[in-house]
């Protein structure tokens, strides 16, 4: 699905951000990806949803080599994706509502299945009452959850999000997390970036983690801790998006 | 919900491309941009001006269309009245020579028509210049005889002054030709004169549309950016800058046409006073007046194509 083949990126002329890439994520895997500020989270999520090539080394999506692929056909990747940015990025002259419903709009959805199904995510992620208010006439948790919603309202086949859990409180930031989760039963590929160890010591997922633009992953810790938390997990299974109300 | 200086325009433009682009398909800001004012009022002024250039270059058309077939093949003769060195001749010698040309016009395949004037038509002719009650008997008449040819080669000219000055030594002919050419010479130049003022108008408007799509990308680079990032294709972006384009054109092009036809048609009311034969009667008629719309949908379309072109050539230089 993903597939960083010796990736290294660098902002214009500035110095390595990353250097010699080399993974493979699977469809419907879930990672963490965590390491302290600065260490490239945010820059090797933008090559993964196309908003910065490569400097030197191969990135395929989707079976694709982006490097080799056309320009005009670069879109068709960016809209598998759904992307949370970690400065949100939404269009602060447009209502809530029609953040949300911007992906749908592209994708040239029927205006009625579109209403249907941005007021049913926005009540879900209890901005019903803000539907039409200006982003930033809301709080950074309100529009955070707006630009989840964003992400997620086309049911990408990837999902990554930057830090989506920073400006939420506890019990807002675990039912998103459970959203997440759900997606990921449903067939989602997700890539969060975190520094937040409580959300990945219980959710346990595997964790890719950069630090001077080198990347390790670390599935075994992970496995283990999944055993560890077995109840947890028990409960992501059988229960529904709900449950964390 | 945006402070707008301008609501009257912003809300038409609004309604507008709510109208091409569907009730949501506008995702950028409508903030008043003074460059969307400006980008108004240019394409009224070289509407205006395009209306102008196109009503000249139509009436000079018009003007030289009747000129050239009117003129061009008609000749006069003249038997004058008196010698090169002072010698008045009779009026019954310059009625026989005026007779024996048109004796050899008669029958002549080079000559569609000729009309021998007589006193009165040159009388009339003449009055102008002279007065009304000045008495002929005191000035020899010149013999004076119209001829329409068949087709005013300078063969034919050529032929024809021979012919005429082996009957009558005293002839000589007069054609229209030479100023004729120099009026269809300045008329040329006025022309491309007008050609040249259409060229300029369209090369303004294309550098100014593209240089205020180019600065709206760069004020709204943020939202393009998002729009790119979430999975719009390029047209996507480019159909919110062309249409916008488009309509704020359109505005400006009807109100730029309207007073240009307005002025057009008050200079041609204005002119059309004087009429003389020389200067027929000027001026558009329905038809061409209707013809102008399309000037409007030309600045629809030059904008609409420059806007999309600069758009796209924008966007492929993000990832
Ligand atoms: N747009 C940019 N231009 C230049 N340098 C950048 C840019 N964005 C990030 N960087 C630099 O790249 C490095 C990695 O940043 P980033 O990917 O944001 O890390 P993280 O998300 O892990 O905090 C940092 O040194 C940062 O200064
Ligand atoms: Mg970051």
């Amino acid at each position: 699905m993903i597939r960083f083949d010796k990736v290294g990126f660098r902002y214009d002329s500035g110095p390595d951000v990353l250097n010699d890439i080399d993974f493979e994520l699977k469809a419907g895997s879930y990672h963490f990806l965590t390491g302290p500020s600065g260490a490239g989270k945010t820059s090797l999520l933008s090559l993964m949803y196309l908003g910065h090539r490569p400097t030197r080394g191969n990135l395929f999506m989707f079976n694709q080599n982006v490097g080799t692929l056309p320009r005009e056909r670069l879109y068709e990747i960016r809209q598998k994706i759904g992307i949370v940015f970690q400065d949100f990025r939404l269009l602060g002259h447009l209502s809530a509502f029609d953040n949300v419903a911007l992906p749908l709009r592209i994708l040239k959805r029927p205006e009625k299945e579109i209403r249907n199904n941005v007021t049913e995510l926005l009540d879900w992620v209890g901005l019903g009452d803000s539907k039409d208010k200006l982003p930033p006439t809301l709080s950074g948790g309100q529009q955070q959850r707006i630009a989840i919603a964003r992400a997620v309202i086309t049911r990408p086949k990837l999902l990554l999000a930057d830090e989506p859990t920073g400006n939420l409180d506890d019990a807002i930031g675990f039912r998103l997390m459970n959203l997440f989760e759900q997606l990921n039963r449903m067939g989602t590929t997700i890539v969060i970036a975190t520094h937040n160890t409580h959300i990945m010591e219980k959710y346990g997922h595997p964790r890719m983690i950069l630090a001077h633009g080198n990347l390790t992953l670390d599935e075994h810790r992970n496995k283990a801790e999944e055993t560890a938390q077995g109840p947890l997990t028990a409960n992501i299974k059988t229960g529904t998006l709900k449950h964390a109300s | 919900m945006q402070a707008d200086s301008d609501p009257v325009t912003s809300g038409m433009i609004r309604r507008l491309l709510r109208l091409v682009l569907g009730s949501k398909g506008y995702d950028l800001p409508f903030k008043s941009d003074t460059d969307r004012n400006f980008l108004l009022l240019l394409v009224a002024l070289m509407s205006f001006l395009a209306v102008l250039a196109c009503a000249g270059t139509l009436t000079l058309h018009a003007m030289t269309q009747r000129w050239s077939s009117g003129l061009e093949n008609k000749i006069t003769i003249e038997v004058k009245a008196e010698t090169p060195n002072g010698e008045i001749l009779s009026p019954e010698s310059v009625k026989l020579d005026t007779e024996k040309i048109a004796g050899m016009l008669e029958g002549n395949l080079a000559i569609k028509s000729y009309q021998v004037m007589n006193e009165v038509e040159i009388k009339k002719l003449v009055s102008p210049w002279i007065g009304e009650d000045f008495s002929f008997d005191e000035i020899p008449m010149p013999g004076l005889i119209a001829v329409e040819l068949s087709a005013a080669t300078p063969e034919t000219l050529e032929t024809l002054t021979q012919k005429v000055l082996s009957v009558a030594p005293s002839a000589r002919i007069e054609t229209h030709r030479e100023w004729l050419q120099d009026i269809l010479r300045f008329v040329k130049t006025l022309q491309g004169l007008a050609f040249l003022v259409a060229m300029i108008v369209v090369v303004t408007t294309i550098t100014a549309i593209s240089s205020g799509v180019r600065s709206r990308m760069a004020i709204y680079r943020n939202q393009v950016e998002i729009l790119h990032l979430i999975g719009a294709p390029d047209p996507y972006i480019a159909r919110q800058f062309q249409w916008h384009a488009v309509i704020v054109s359109l505005l400006g092009s009807v109100i730029g046409t309207a007073a240009g036809l307005a002025v057009a048609t008050l200079i041609f009311h204005l002119s059309g006073k004087d009429e003389t034969a020389l200067i027929p009667e000027i001026g558009l008629n329905y038809g061409q007046i209707a013809a102008f719309i399309i000037l409007p949908l030309l600045a629809c379309l030059i904008s609409g194509t420059t806007a999309r072109f600069t758009v796209l050539r924008t966007l492929s230089q993000m990832p």
